[in-house]
């Protein structure tokens, strides 16, 4: 079975644990005491991943880590739909891995200062690092609501989710945690809505459930 | 200190960010709002807060019909703010004064429009009649920033601008072109530049036009932010934190039976919904109807004279309108005859707000209807309550014959939880109750509404059959007068001058308030201590939580809405 | 000492948890802030916790600025001024068989006693903590006691029961579980829930809060548990995961301090600890992190 390290309260282990969730794929949780513990930081850790983070899979043996990585690993190799990680077109893949990328840069600012007011990571500069989730978020804001427009529910086109929704959802959704709001992000926040009714959702602590759909769908419809 | 700011509408999104079963946050002048449509199409602006413990409601659930809040799944009733359930108190109705507050609002030109006070309509906005709503652009600088950069916005050369009355902004280009701009003042350095085209465009059209503006305004955006950094930022709006609603325990006008009946309401339909049963839709004249619980009922004043209560069998969000069932009674004094007689579509008639005694609780596992004949109405509204929370439930409804079926389109909702007995005589009647009720267990609930007969019957069943007492509810269609409030007591009022008699079944408030003394309240179940009195002299009986036990002992104060006399006497400090 | 920007005395004279004892190391200097001053603190060379006034331009004086330190429950506690009273007792912390565990200390942006009242509250443990402590439908918070003792100055609420799902060893399901809740301090609470190991003990779980502002906090999570089947890692961070689901509601609570006056919010019967709670802040007089009823 696919064992999972992994953090409650990390929303990059959370990513993997909603496409396992959507997929329907089992693994086990080993828990890390990342804090207060550090215990990723251990040396017992860092012999599986020497850059001391969160989150690593192994699957039979294979080790990996990052979680965007980890996601492109377990979406090809368990997603028989090929949906969530569409193999054989290459211009999906090309903005799937443009999205990957920039939900690199959302840990990097509204996580990090989450991780600043929550866990007094007082070593990173806060301001820079909301201005900086702002930056992005109105970028993010300004492509859904094309998106939407165009009659797209998701970050990359086509009628499902790819795992560049899933990359950024996390991430996105604890912002507040970190001072960012997110009134600013009508189109941001109407997709959360759209995401956490995707089939086989589920939450991690900080995060809530979408009420019902009307009848039955996903699409919140006008 | 922003009277005059408050007093104008102000776009706070467009329609399209309002889609079904969504909560969206906006924010006017430092206050925040709670937006949500619900599932008929209404457009709710209430403050982003909670009145239980302030949590934003903007993190809250629209289920379609009503808000429920995220931290103790409290829920508001579309368009009237209204509590109708607290989890907490599944037994309890919540009291008619707990009302979120809500702010005018309305939909126009692909906009929604808000105003803290805003009143009258919406001016025109001429030339704009068929528009296109550009992308809003939020904007951390002041509003009057934003205006004035927004004189320099222009998409060719041919562009003018000028400031309308309003203090919007209009830009035209030789081509007949034209974009309004209207800016939010979000906080005191925060803004949203929302924007008209004077055209509907559809398709490519429309996407290179919304991308365009959305370009330019960001573009507007960035320069504007630049500038405001540059200034000192102001001190943001401070919104005044309202105290909880005092304005819906205004003084009782006392009618002749002292029953309430204030409000107005048009019978919009009335038809006949089953043999000898006529179903009115009751509609409000002007404003909103208040919130209904499931199981509450209302006082209906009647042309000749009588008031009789009935029922309201709406399902939860049904708010703009209320529908009772009344079955013709020849052998009765004239109340339901009256109804079916003489009262038509388009009369006027006067009715009390909602009261509920038989409230529904919404912690069960399972849950058992019992309608006998009419007593189906307060069911209906329970049953659907129920349906719509996707609860487990099962509806028995006895009646003589199909065509006493009442309320067969509501009751189709039910599906395969309703069960239909016909033509049943009293020793079958008893043989299917002993059926259904013949598994009482953990948090398993019945409601019994019908003729008095049927109901003795049925709790005597329901007893036999091991059910606790407070597993079985039931209504007669009278007021059941609490247990604790049974004794009758004087009170003398010792700065106002006057000796009132309390009877069994009124609260000392409901006497006060009946002989015109206005004493505040808020959560009238003795919790908030809104309505604290002192005591000079005489003992208490306390039923409230708010005061400590030493200040039980110590006897110098009571809660008037729920706690009474142990002596023949007391004399307060009013 | 530069001027303290607390200036409500009640607040200035208690003692306040600051860190857990491993995490105070020789020669290392931390620094915190409590009710808006910085502060700093280390462990001197003779094993000794000292803790001082930071000044940011100069750093602070260890030893002119020095303040009173106290070992407690796993914490060192000091206190910006002369607090005329012992840190409150927790018998239970002492006991041989009890696991002591520090679950962890977070940063919230509420104030403190809204984080108080959130841990005396027992009725959202459906809709906030589903399937853990609580689950639809049976959100219903049953009668209980409260009472407000004089002569230990603490808020006492007992008798609470509610029904909490796989509360059973046996996997029949869920039951009621009991409660007991303590406010011995402003800005401190202890709960008491009963346990499967021993019907006649309970587990303890105590917040201890260190307001680094009227809107801000760090609460330090103290665990003493009877359990003998779980490790100290799935202890500690099913804490972290219960937490974390009051955190977005504590943030998005308006207005962040605690409002005092009885309008000001509506509370209902199953809010009596809470209610207490409010009006014993009202007649301490506290002014920090709560806004004060009209006088």
């Amino acid at each position: 079975m696919i064992k999972l390290y992994d953090y409650e309260l990390s929303g990059n282990c959370y990513k993997l644990r909603l496409l396992m969730s959507f997929l329907g794929v089992e693994y086990e949780s080993k828990l890390i005491d990342f804090y207060p513990g550090n215990q990723h930081k251990s040396e017992g850790f860092r012999q599986i991943n020497p850059l001391g983070q969160l989150p690593v899979v192994d699957d039979d043996g294979l080790v990996l880590r990052d979680a965007q990585a980890i996601l492109v690993y377990l979406a090809s190799k368990y997603d028989a739909s090929g949906k969530w990680y569409p193999r054989d077109n290459p211009a999906l893949l090309g903005q799937i891995s443009q999205w990957l990328a920039f939900a690199d840069g959302i840990t990097a600012t509204a996580s990090a200062a989450r991780l600043h007011d929550a866990l007094f990571y007082t070593q990173i500069d806060v301001d820079a690092a909301r201005a900086g989730a702002n930056t992005l978020f109105r970028i993010l804001d300004e492509h859904l609501y094309f998106a939407e427009e165009a009659g797209q529910d998701w970050i990359c086109p086509g009628d499902h989710p790819t795992i560049a929704d899933i990359a950024c959802f996390p991430y996105i959704m604890l912002s507040e945690e970190g001072g960012v709001s997110r009134m600013d992000y009508p189109a941001i926040r109407r997709w959360c809505d759209r995401f956490k009714r995707i089939p086989g959702f589920t939450v991690m602590s900080g995060v809530f459930p979408a009420g019902p759909a009307v009848s039955g769908s996903i699409v919140s419809a006008a | 200190m922003t009277t005059d700011l408050q007093s104008n509408w102000y776009p706070i999104a467009s329609s399209s960010d309002l889609p079904k079963r969504h909560v969206y946050q906006a924010q006017l002048l430092g206050r925040e709002f709670a937006v949500w449509r619900a599932d008929d199409g209404y457009v709710n602006v209430w403050e982003n807060r909670c009145l239980h413990r302030g949590v934003r409601l903007s993190i809250g659930i629209n289920n379609g019909t009503e808000l429920r809040c995220q931290y103790h799944g409290w829920r508001y009733a579309n368009r009237t703010a209204g509590c109708t359930y607290i989890p907490a108190h599944p037994a309890d109705a919540p009291a008619r004064t707990i009302c979120n507050n809500t702010y005018p609002a309305q939909e126009a030109y692909g906009l929604v429009w808000a105003g803290e006070l805003a009143v009258g309509e919406l001016p025109a906005i001429d030339g704009f009649e068929s528009a296109t709503v550009l992308r809003p652009v939020p904007i951390m600088a002041p509003q009057k920033m934003v205006n004035q950069a927004l004189l320099g916005y222009a998409w060719d050369d041919t562009c003018e601008s000028a400031e309308n009355s309003d203090g919007s902004v209009t830009i035209t280009a030789t081509d007949g072109s034209a974009v309004r701009v209207f800016v939010q003042p979000v906080d005191s350095n925060h803004s949203v530049a929302r924007a008209l085209y004077n055209r509907k465009v559809a398709g490519e059209e429309r996407i290179a036009l919304l991308k365009r503006h959305s370009w330019l305004m960001q573009e507007l955006r960035d320069r504007t932010e630049t500038q405001a950094a540059r200034q000192e930022t102001p001190a943001p709006y401070e919104p005044v934190i309202a105290k909880v609603s005092e304005d819906l325990v205004d003084i009782p006008a006392i009618s002749v039976d002292g029953r309430k009946a204030d409000l107005r309401v048009q019978v919009a339909r009335k038809e006949m919904t089953a043999d000898g049963i006529a179903s009115l839709r009751l509609e409000a004249i002007k404003d909103q109807l208040p919130t209904f619980q499931p199981g509450a009922h209302i006082d209906v004043h009647l042309p000749n004279g009588l008031v009789r209560q009935y029922s309201v069998t709406n399902g939860p969000g049904e708010t703009d309108h209320y529908t009772i069932g009344v079955k013709r009674e020849p052998d009765s004094r004239g109340g339901s005859v009256a109804i079916h007689d003489t009262v038509g579509e388009g009369d006027v008639l006067a009715i009390s707000a909602p009261r509920n005694n038989f409230p529904l609780r919404r912690d069960a596992v399972h849950t058992i209807f019992i309608a006998g004949g009419i007593g189906v109405t307060p069911l209906i509204a329970m049953a659907r309550a129920l349906n719509a929370q996707g609860l487990e439930f099962e509806f028995h409804y006895f009646v003589q014959s199909d065509d006493h079926v009442a309320f067969k389109r509501e009751l189709s909702e039910f599906e395969g939880a309703l069960n239909i007995h016909k033509g049943q005589s009293p020793k079958e009647t008893g043989e299917t109750l002993t059926e259904v009720l013949a598994n009482p267990g953990y948090a398993r609930h019945v409601y019994i509404c019908g003729p008095g007969p049927m109901l003795e019957a049925t709790r005597q069943i329901a007893a036999d059959k091991g059910w606790a007492d407070e597993a079985v509810h039931f209504e007669y269609f009278k007021n059941t007068t609490e247990l604790d409030d049974s004794n009758s007591f004087e009170i003398d009022l010792a700065r106002s001058a006057m000796t009132l008699t309390v009877p069994a079944g009124k609260s000392i408030l409901d006497v006060l308030r009946e002989n015109g003394i206005n004493m505040s309240s808020s959560c009238e179940q003795g919790a908030c201590g809104t309505c604290r009195c002192g005591v000079i002299e005489g003992d208490v009986i306390h039923q409230d939580v708010y005061l400590s036990d030493g200040e039980k002992a110590e006897g110098r104060s009571i809660m008037t809405c729920v706690s009474r006399a142990a002596s023949n006497r007391l004399i307060l400090d009013i | 000492m530069s001027i303290l920007k607390c200036s409500d005395p009640i607040a200035l004279n208690l003692w306040y948890a600051i860190a857990p004892l491993d995490e105070v190391l020789i020669g290392e200097t931390a620094q915190t802030i409590l009710l808006e001053q910085p502060i700093a603190y280390t462990r001197n060379h003779t094993g000794e916790i000292v803790a001082w006034v930071h000044d940011v331009a100069s750093g602070g004086n260890p030893e002119t600025d020095r303040l009173p330190i106290k070992e407690r429950y796993g914490y060192f506690w000091t206190s910006l001024g002369t607090p005329d009273a012992d840190i409150f007792p927790i018998p239970e912390y002492d006991e041989q068989d009890r696991r002591n565990i520090h679950a962890a200390s977070f940063g919230v942006n509420v104030s403190a006693p809204r984080l108080v009242e959130n841990f005396l509250d027992m009725g959202h443990f459906p809709y906030v903590h589903t399937d853990i402590l609580g689950a639809e439908p049976h959100t219903e918070v049953k009668e209980y006691f409260v009472e407000v003792s004089k002569e230990r100055d603490e808020i006492l609420a007992t008798n609470c029961k509610f029904w909490q799902p796989m509360a059973a060893a046996v996997a029949s399901g869920g039951m009621d579980v009991d409660y007991v809740y303590r406010v011995p301090h402003p800005y401190s609470a202890v709960l008491y829930k009963s346990n499967p190991t021993d019907p006649e003990r309970m587990d303890v779980i105590a917040i201890f809060i260190q307001p680094t502002s009227q809107e801000t906090l760090r609460v330090h999570m103290l665990l003493s548990l009877l359990d003998e089947s779980n490790d100290d890692i799935s202890i500690r961070l099913f804490q972290q995961t219960i937490f974390g689901q009051d955190k977005p509601i504590l943030e998005n609570q308006y207005p962040k301090r605690l409002p005092l006056d009885p309008r000001a919010e509506t509370p209902i019967r199953a809010d009596k600890s809470a209610i207490a709670y409010r009006r014993w802040l009202s007649d301490k007089g506290i002014t920090y992190g709560v806004i004060p009823a009209a006088a």
